[in-house]
């Protein structure tokens, strides 16, 4: 891995990305380390840790209630952290807030407008808290909102709302961006809407704290991801880095026609393997298929059990959740 | 700033889109306009609308909102924003005082067409208004702030509105209340808002009389911002702790001060009683039909009188006014006669004319107050009172002024002047030494020299008497008393001109009147019952203007007093206004106990005759009569002793109009007063007698009392004893 080599800003600790486009160069606009917040006994977030580069879309997937908004929330200044480090663009969001507010942009997960505000007011008016803001008009237009400019907040679509929220939250111009669950309860065609507009943002070199818990979403838009879980990260990096280093390569599902009793091989290639109950169905975790493959296939033979099914899959984002969680992430 | 313009713009826009503003601020009120035009007086409906208005707007207006927006997760989106509370809670209370604006001109407007002129000092109350709103307002958001729930902010609401609302006086005049609420109301922020108002309406005061219940809302407005400043959430989840909710106790504390201190002070139950006068004083009525003396001596023969803002506003002779014309109740009088008020010039407040029957110490105030109900009660509506405590006088005639008391209308001389051995204070020589001093300090002045006498004269003066009582009296060999100095009368009387106090001297013989004449006395009171006064003083007191107040009464009393008759406490209007316990310890106790005045009456023998003569020759003469009964004396009741001095004069040979003209146009003008009471014409005070019968042929119809008038409130006569 190239951080190994280069002088870098990051700690030894921190998981280095293997992405092109974020090296050690990259500046870190958000820093996260030890983050811990609890309400009374409850843990919310426990021993948080991870960085967001500049121009990154990084991506906070977990399960409902898994401290996901808790800790987006931490970094726009709404709430306060027990424990831990935090930044954002070099500024302490619990005693800089109103500094951090002013250079952020924040779409909430659950928010609202009075429905009687029309759209340009709510655009105006936002734009009065802030020490500079782009054009409303343009933005309304950036965000195929012009024709309702004069709509009440209250007669808008579910999409249109969401896309107002979105303008809103970049009337100050911000360089960093959280959006906390930009497409929850909204219909396909709106959430394609919302992933354009996201899209729009990397290439304008925003960057972007997303949190979701769409396993496509996480998959599609971002660079990178932490998978959140009960409060903790359980894996952090790109998609691919992710799976790769949870389940190896892929995963193989074979199954037989009788029990198979004999203890299983010895192969070095092989990451991890289980048996059902009855001993027919067979999973295994390896970082060389084909090898393995040809190696059970043979294995199972020479016992005179007849195969009746072969599978090979590539683990996707959702099988690394359940394989480290023991549940689906939709649960 | 921009901010703050902009907030306040958006959070207009909002509420003149939502349709409950529009009710509650425009529509509501007038509803309430409307429907109590009818019922009360307009000034006070216009109170009563504005302080429900001010109520409404600032506990539901600032309140609701800011728990349903936070409710709504609308003011968490504000939160990711750089701006703290103070923005939003400085629009929201300036909104709502911008849309509250409107409904003020909408309801003063209104009354216009009501009749109700615009408020002479408009500034004064937009400014109370203002800061009544802006008060208000706070007190929302410190309910907003405490609240965790729409349903809860709308229990505390309603816990403040409701009492805020029956026990402010806004809905009905406070001292409806029993006391001990009404006491309680001080406590409450409303009640100074509605008694702030209705002082500039009812009233014509400004701010400055309403300073301390303004800087108290202002204060409240401060520190409403501020802790809800602190207190300020920005979502639901933040609950707040119950302790937090102590906070409202804060808001509410310079309200708590105001209380205590009105529970000392009394001052806010006095203006609210004040307040409740102005309005019943301020009523419309014509009485029609009636027999009008006029107090002059003219008589109408039926015509009718409208009483409107506390003054005659016209007197038709004639025609049969309608009253629905006038906007007024109409008082049918045929049959009746209806007379100024009468005027007693000659009383003693202090004193009931009873034996009391009781050890207890009564409080010179309750005493006096009493008397002054039973003139009223009796349709004497003006006394002058002598040798009573001057301050207790001087305040009670405040009190009866604004109508704080409701009590015939007091003019105080204060203690009287006197000499050592002397008429009044020889009286006094039996008390303990620590209770002849206050006695003597209370009703009497003993100057030892002229150079004391004009000092002791300037000093009442300075503290607001309307006249000065001397005395010059040597008794008869009987009951000998020391004579004042003649050089000490002048100088009193010198004094007495100077400041411009009429002087009025007490008499004993025909000597002393001339004596009195020659040191410029005013009046003369009591004239002689020894002996004759002969025609040449009466030619001097004509040709000098002097008055004449014989106070027959108490020389009628006196007489009774030696036969043994209490027939006196047997008459109708005695046996109204007189206490029973001290009635039945009088007609005991004149037996028992007193033997030395009994014997001093016998003594005396028939004064009452000759008062009568001297009366009848002054009457012959030309002189100036004043009716005086000496009430406070023992068996000269205060009020049915007047209506007794009249029958006397007219048994002395007086005629019942002259009689009469005696005790109103004529005392009036004694008392300094002759320009706003003692006549019936338009632009007097309406304080009127309305009798049945005719006085002005049978005297004592007086006594058939059917109405009092005072300053244009129909008094409810039976409830005045219970003040």
């Amino acid at each position: 891995m190239s951080g190994e080599t280069a002088p870098t800003k990051i700690e030894p600790a921190a998981v280095v990305p293997e992405h092109d486009a974020f090296g050690p160069d990259s500046e870190i606009y958000i820093r996260v380390r030890g983050l811990s917040k609890n309400y009374g006994e409850f843990q919310a977030v426990a021993d948080v840790s991870f960085e967001v580069f500049a121009g990154e879309v990084f991506g906070l997937l977990g399960p409902n209630g898994a401290g996901k908004t808790t800790t987006v929330e931490i970094l726009e200044g709404l709430r306060t952290r027990s424990e831990g480090e935090v930044s954002v663009l070099g500024f302490d969001p619990d005693s800089q807030s109103r500094e951090l507010k002013n250079q952020i942009g924040v779409t909430l997960q659950s928010t609202n407008l009075p429905d009687k505000i029309r759209v340009s007011e709510a655009v105006e008016l936002f734009s009065s808290f802030y020490t500079s803001a782009l054009d409303g008009g343009e933005l309304l237009e950036r965000l195929q909102l012009s024709d309702k400019s004069s709509s009440y907040f209250g007669q808008l679509s579910g999409g249109q709302k969401q896309r107002l929220v979105l303008a809103l939250s970049l009337i100050n111009d911000p360089r960093v961006l959280f959006l906390d669950e930009p497409t929850a309860g909204l219909d396909p065609h709106a959430r394609h809407e919302i992933h354009s507009l996201i899209d729009a943002l990397r290439a304008e070199r925003r960057t972007v704290l997303l949190t979701t818990h769409y396993i496509e979403e996480a998959e599609k838009l971002c660079d990178r991801v932490a998978i959140i879980d009960n409060g903790r990260i359980i894996a952090q990096g790109t998609p691919r880095q992710i799976q790769k280093k949870t389940l190896g390569d892929a995963l193989l599902e074979i199954s037989c026609a009788n029990p198979v009793y004999a203890d299983f091989p010895s192969l070095d290639h092989v990451e991890r393997h289980e048996f059902t109950e009855d001993r027919r169905n067979l999973t295994i975790i390896t970082r060389s298929p084909a090898r393995t493959l040809v190696d059970i296939v043979k294995w199972i033979d020479g016992q005179g059990i007849e195969l009746t099914d072969v599978n090979l899959k590539k683990p996707s984002l959702e099988d690394v959740f359940i394989e480290l969680t023991g549940r689906s992430l939709r649960e | 700033m921009k901010t703050y313009v902009k907030l306040i713009r958006i959070d207009l826009m909002l509420a003149l889109r939502d349709k409950s503003v529009l009710f509650f601020n425009y529509l509501f009120p007038l509803f309430f306009f409307f429907a109590f035009t009818a019922l009360m007086d307009v000034a006070f409906v216009v109170s009563m609308v504005l302080t429900l208005g001010i109520l409404g707007n600032g506990l539901f207006g600032a309140g609701m909102r800011l728990v349903q927006e936070r409710d709504n997760n609308i003011l968490r989106r504000f939160k990711v924003a750089p701006i703290s509370p103070t923005p939003i809670l400085v629009a929201s209370t300036v909104t709502g005082w911008l849309l509250y604006l409107p409904a003020v001109v909408l309801v003063l407007g209104l009354s216009l067409l009501y009749g109700m002129p615009l408020p002479d000092r408009l500034w004064d109350l937009f400014l109370i208004i203002s800061i009544g709103l802006f008060a208000f307002r706070s007190i929302g958001l410190i309910l907003a702030s405490v609240a965790n729930s729409v349903q809860e902010v709308n229990i505390l609401i309603q816990l403040f509105y409701v009492p805020m609302l029956f026990l402010s006086g806004a809905l009905f005049p406070l001292t409806f209340l029993p006391a001990w609420l009404q006491m309680f109301a001080q406590y409450i922020p409303a009640t100074y808002l509605t008694i702030g108002i209705q002082g500039v309406l009812l009233k014509g005061e400004g701010i400055l009389e309403n300073l301390v219940p303004a800087l108290a809302l202002a204060l409240t407005l401060l520190l409403g911002l501020f802790i809800s400043g602190k207190l300020f959430r920005w979502e639901k989840e933040e609950k707040v702790r119950m302790a937090s909710k102590l906070w409202v106790v804060a808001v509410l504390a310079p309200f708590l001060l105001m209380g205590t201190y009105q529970l000392y002070s009394q001052e806010q139950i006095r203006k609210a009683k004040v307040l409740y006068r102005s309005m019943q004083r301020a009523d419309v009525v014509l009485i029609r039909g009636a027999r009008i003396f006029v107090g002059d001596g003219e008589v109408i023969e039926s015509g009718s009188v409208l009483i409107r803002e506390g003054r005659i506003s016209r007197v038709f002779p004639d025609e049969r006014p309608e009253a629905g014309e006038y906007q007024a109740s109409l008082l049918e009088a045929p049959g009746k006669t209806l007379l100024p008020g009468l005027i007693d010039a000659h009383v003693h407040l202090l004193s009931p004319g009873l034996i009391s029957g009781t050890a207890e110490a009564i409080e010179f105030e309750d005493l006096m107050r009493r008397s002054l109900a039973s003139h009223l009660y009796c349709g004497v509506t003006g006394v002058h009172s002598f040798a009573d405590p001057v301050a207790t006088a001087v305040s009670l005639r405040g009190m009866i002024e604004d109508g704080a008391f409701l009590g015939a209308e007091l003019f105080v001389s204060g203690p009287m002047f006197t000499t050592e051995g002397g008429h009044g204070a020889k009286a006094f020589d039996a008390l303990p030494e620590a209770l002849r001093t206050i006695a003597l300090r209370e009703f009497l002045r003993l100057p030892a020299t002229p150079a004391d006498a004009r000092q002791q004269v300037r000093s009442l003066h300075a503290q607001g008497v309307d006249s000065i009582k001397a005395v010059l009296d040597a008794g008869w060999s009987e009951t000998l008393m020391n004579r004042m100095d003649l050089s000490i009368l002048t100088a009193v009387s010198e004094e007495a001109a100077s400041l411009g106090l009429p002087l009025r001297v007490h008499t004993g013989d025909a000597r002393d009147v001339e004596d009195a004449v020659a040191a410029n006395a005013a009046v003369i009171e009591h004239g002689s019952s020894r002996n004759q006064i002969p025609e040449s003083t009466f030619g001097a007191m004509r040709s000098r203007r002097v008055r004449y107040i014989p106070t027959l009464s108490v020389l009628e009393a006196v007489v009774g007093l030696g036969q043994g008759d209490d027939s006196l406490l047997r008459r109708s209007l005695a046996l109204q206004v007189a206490d029973r316990s001290m009635l039945e310890a009088t007609r005991v106790g004149m037996r028992t106990e007193l033997e030395e005045p009994v014997r001093a009456a016998i003594a005396a023998g028939d004064v009452l005759s000759q008062g009568k003569e001297n009366l009848n020759r002054a009457f012959e003469s030309g002189v100036r009569l004043v009716a005086g009964s000496d009430a406070g004396n023992l068996f000269v009741l205060h009020g049915p002793s007047l209506h007794r001095e009249l029958q006397l004069w007219v048994e002395a040979g007086v005629p019942p109009r002259e009689a009469l003209k005696a005790a109103t146009s004529e005392a009036a003008q004694l008392l300094g007063a002759g320009d706003r009471i003692g006549l019936i014409r338009p632009g007097y005070e309406a304080t009127l007698l309305l009798v049945d019968g005719d006085p002005t042929t049978e005297i004592s119809a007086t006594e058939r009392i059917s109405d009092v008038f005072f300053k244009g409130e129909r008094v409810n006569r039976s409830a005045l004893f219970k003040q």
